[in-house]
């Protein structure tokens, strides 16, 4: 992809002092991924709003701020998990203080048999070899603007492997964003690579304290082998001032399935983009996800599925709630290669209006160029029903609380696609408290 | 004591004039039912009993009570007492049955002054009430009447209606889409409820439902007026001679 935008980034100077301590500097390899990704970065900058994909997400304020490296959870003192974490019941906390695995906070368990967890600095300086093959692989810098900003500057993440046919475990990672006294960004960099058959769920809770505004760039490359199921639930609640750019590129082998839930009720501008390769005949994608947007409250989820072989399935339930002068995007790109037949892909974004001041953007794209295919999309934004409020009142229900339940409906209806009981209730009460703050 | 009294109604939509001067008493313990054809004002009428939006009211009075019912939002009327079963029941995705009507029950408890009902007693209520109606327990679990069939949706009509225990109903056409014994299962649901204290408004099309809910008067509307009233009998009437005559004078 070429971007024709420049949109000149804050990062050059404040970073170049750090290049030769980034991890994995000494090795050719890696310092190669690195030029490459800076050269991209200075010649096209950040994208623009003249980058299609970019259009409703513009990034004119994110280059303003002089952003500093965060590259060590010795720059901030976080000493415990920040309240409106979710608990899920079973899931091992791996937690990242700006990105950096902070051992005092996550729980100190052994790996079960099956399944490594390191860190890409681990994995850099003991175990490059097994690194070498698969880091920028998926998301090469020229792929994704975000990656050039991610490959060039990252410091650390997690990097997560599982055997094949390795049963299944819950993993919730936390990543806490905390500024001192200057604006900071960071660029986690993690790899979740699932053997044939092996099962993994990974929820990730994106939380701010409060301070400086930051900047989370997460750049995620996945690949989920033959047969193999990975379930990745992601919950963002950065603070107000908090900025969440993140990517995650997806590969799914032949019936393999990636189940995502984005669920987003916090951050002052948050773009997600989700990219799935379909290279295994039968798989199974579905990203759905919901948005509950106030005040200034911005967020973009972009997702980009691509139906290379036949016999897929993709399903997308997107809802957003948006009150104040909020605005949610959605694009969805499904693209059904020529030899893509029997491909079923499903799409469906609804946004629900507060009140009149917000403003969503759904931009759904459909590239088809199998014939024998079944794919559908929809769209549909608008204010709450007056008959479903009417029905709700008409048995003694106060306006309040019917509203309240429609909009909790609204959400709910998204939250039942996610498979995993224990995530579904966790995220069905964030949605509740969501709920209970606007109302208070 | 008249429970609900409507005085020369009066009802435009849209600028269009629908009810010309309904006037109708119905007294505590008494079922009333009007029947007439089709887009003559059957269901304008229920809808302005309950309070729904977009109906202006030109002239006329109905009170409740000795209340003034109009003045009162939808939610007042309702936890007041008046229930209207719906003719076209709403889906409502994502808000779950049960949780519905617990809220409904709630909401109507407090008015009255009672504590919340707690989950056992409310599980047990409708299982019992589920029972007696042919309602499948899970039906409540799924969200509000969201692919339910027209028959499921009529009888979770009535199932609110046991459970809230209204001083009048107005039931709008409950017995279209349903077969002969789900009709008999729903008039029992609705004489269980018949009693000294309470009146019903039964809208119909058909004089079959009558059969099995006996009215004590039978009104026919048309052109948005009551035309003719009388008792029963003049349901028997109406099934053997049709609307024609009516359709004529209004
Ligand atoms: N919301 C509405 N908007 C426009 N016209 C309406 C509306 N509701 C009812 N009407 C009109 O009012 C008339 C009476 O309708 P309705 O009360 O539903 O009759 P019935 O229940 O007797 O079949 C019809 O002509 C119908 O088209
Ligand atoms: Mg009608």
């Amino acid at each position: 992809m070429r971007l024709t935008s420049l949109l000149d980034h804050p990062f050059r100077d404040a970073y170049a002092a750090k290049f030769g301590a980034l991890p994995g500097a000494t090795q050719a390899w890696i310092d190669g991924l690195r030029q490459t990704a800076r050269g991209i970065l200075n010649t096209s900058g950040l994208p623009g709003p003249r980058v299609e994909a970019w259009k409703f997400t513009g990034l004119g304020d994110v280059v303003k701020i002089p952003f500093l490296p965060s590259s060590s959870a010795e720059d901030i003192d976080v000493r415990e998990i920040p309240l409106g974490v979710p608990h899920i019941p079973g899931a091992r906390r791996i937690v990242l203080v700006n990105g950096v695995l902070s051992a005092e906070l996550s729980d100190a368990v052994n790996d079960p048999p099956g399944l490594r967890i390191g860190t890409l600095k681990h994995y850099l300086a003991r175990e490059p070899q097994i690194l070498k093959p698969i880091l920028g692989g998926l998301a090469s810098s020229g792929s994704y603007p975000m990656a050039a900003l991610n490959t060039a500057y990252m410091s650390d993440g997690l990097v997560i492997l599982a055997d094949k046919n390795f049963p299944g475990s819950t993993l919730h990672i936390i990543s806490i964003g905390a500024a001192g006294a200057d604006p900071v960004a960071f660029h986690p960099r993690h790899i979740i690579t699932l053997a044939a058959g092996a099962q993994l769920n990974v929820i990730e809770t994106h939380i701010g304290l409060p301070g400086q505004s930051y900047l989370s760039n997460p750049l995620t490359e996945i690949s989920v082998g033959e047969n193999a199921t990975l379930k990745r639930y992601v919950m963002v609640a950065e603070d107000n001032d908090a900025f969440h750019l993140s990517t995650a590129a997806v590969a799914l082998a032949a019936h393999g399935t990636f189940e995502a839930f984005h669920l987003v009720v916090g951050g002052g501008k948050v773009r997600q983009e989700v990219a799935v390769a379909m290279n295994g005949a039968g798989a199974t994608c579905r990203i759905n996800g919901l948005y509950a947007l106030t005040g200034k409250q911005h967020h973009d989820l972009t997702t980009v599925i691509d139906h290379a072989v036949g016999h897929g399935t993709s399903s997308q339930l997107v809802k957003g709630v948006v009150d104040g002068q909020s605005h949610g995007v959605f694009q969805g790109r499904i693209h059904v290669a020529k030899d893509a037949q029997k491909t079923d892909a499903r799409q469906l974004h609804k946004a629900l209006f507060l009140s009149k001041g917000p403003e969503v953007d759904c931009k759904p794209e459909l590239e088809i160029f199998a014939d024998d295919v079944q794919c559908a999309h929809g769209a549909a934004t608008g204010e709450m029903d007056p008959n479903h409020l009417f029905y709700l009142m008409a048995r003694g229900i106060d306006a309040d609380t019917a509203r309240a339940m429609l909009v909790s409906g609204f959400l709910e209806d998204a939250i039942a696609t996610i498979s995993d009981e224990l995530v579904r209730a966790a995220f069905s009460d964030l949605v509740q408290s969501w709920l209970k703050r606007r109302a208070a | 004591m008249a429970l609900i009294e409507i005085k020369n109604l009066h009802v435009s939509v849209q600028g269009k004039d629908i009810l010309k001067g309904i006037s109708l008493t119905i007294n505590a313990g008494e079922v009333h039912a009007i029947m007439g054809p089709n887009g003559t004002g059957k269901s304008t009428l229920s809808n302005v009993i309950a309070g729904r939006e977009g109906y202006e009211v030109t002239q006329g009075s109905v009170s409740f009570d000795g209340q003034d019912l109009l003045a009162m939002p939808p939610d007042a009327r309702a936890r007041a007492g008046v229930f209207l079963a719906f003719q076209y029941p709403v889906e409502i995705p994502g808000v779950s049955t049960s949780a519905f009507l617990k809220t409904a029950i709630n909401a109507k408890r407090r008015t009255e002054g009672k504590p919340e009902i707690d989950a056992m007693e409310f599980l047990k209520l409708v299982k019992a009430k589920n029972k007696a109606l042919g309602i499948p327990d899970d039906m409540i679990k799924r969200p509000l009447n969201v692919g339910f069939s027209g028959g499921e949706k009529k009888r979770a009509e009535v199932l609110q209606m046991t459970l809230l225990e209204p001083r009048f109903a107005v039931l709008d056409e409950t017995d279209s889409g349903l077969d002969i014994d789900a009709l008999k299962i729903v008039s029992d649901g609705v004489n269980a409820l018949r009693g000294p204290t309470r009146a019903f408004l039964v809208i119909t099309h058909y004089q079959r439902l009558l059969n099995y809910i006996v009215p004590d008067y039978v009104h026919v509307m048309a052109g948005g007026r009551i035309v003719k009233s009388g008792g029963k009998e003049l349901a028997y009437e109406l099934e053997a001679e049709g609307y024609t005559k009516y359709l004529a004078a209004a």
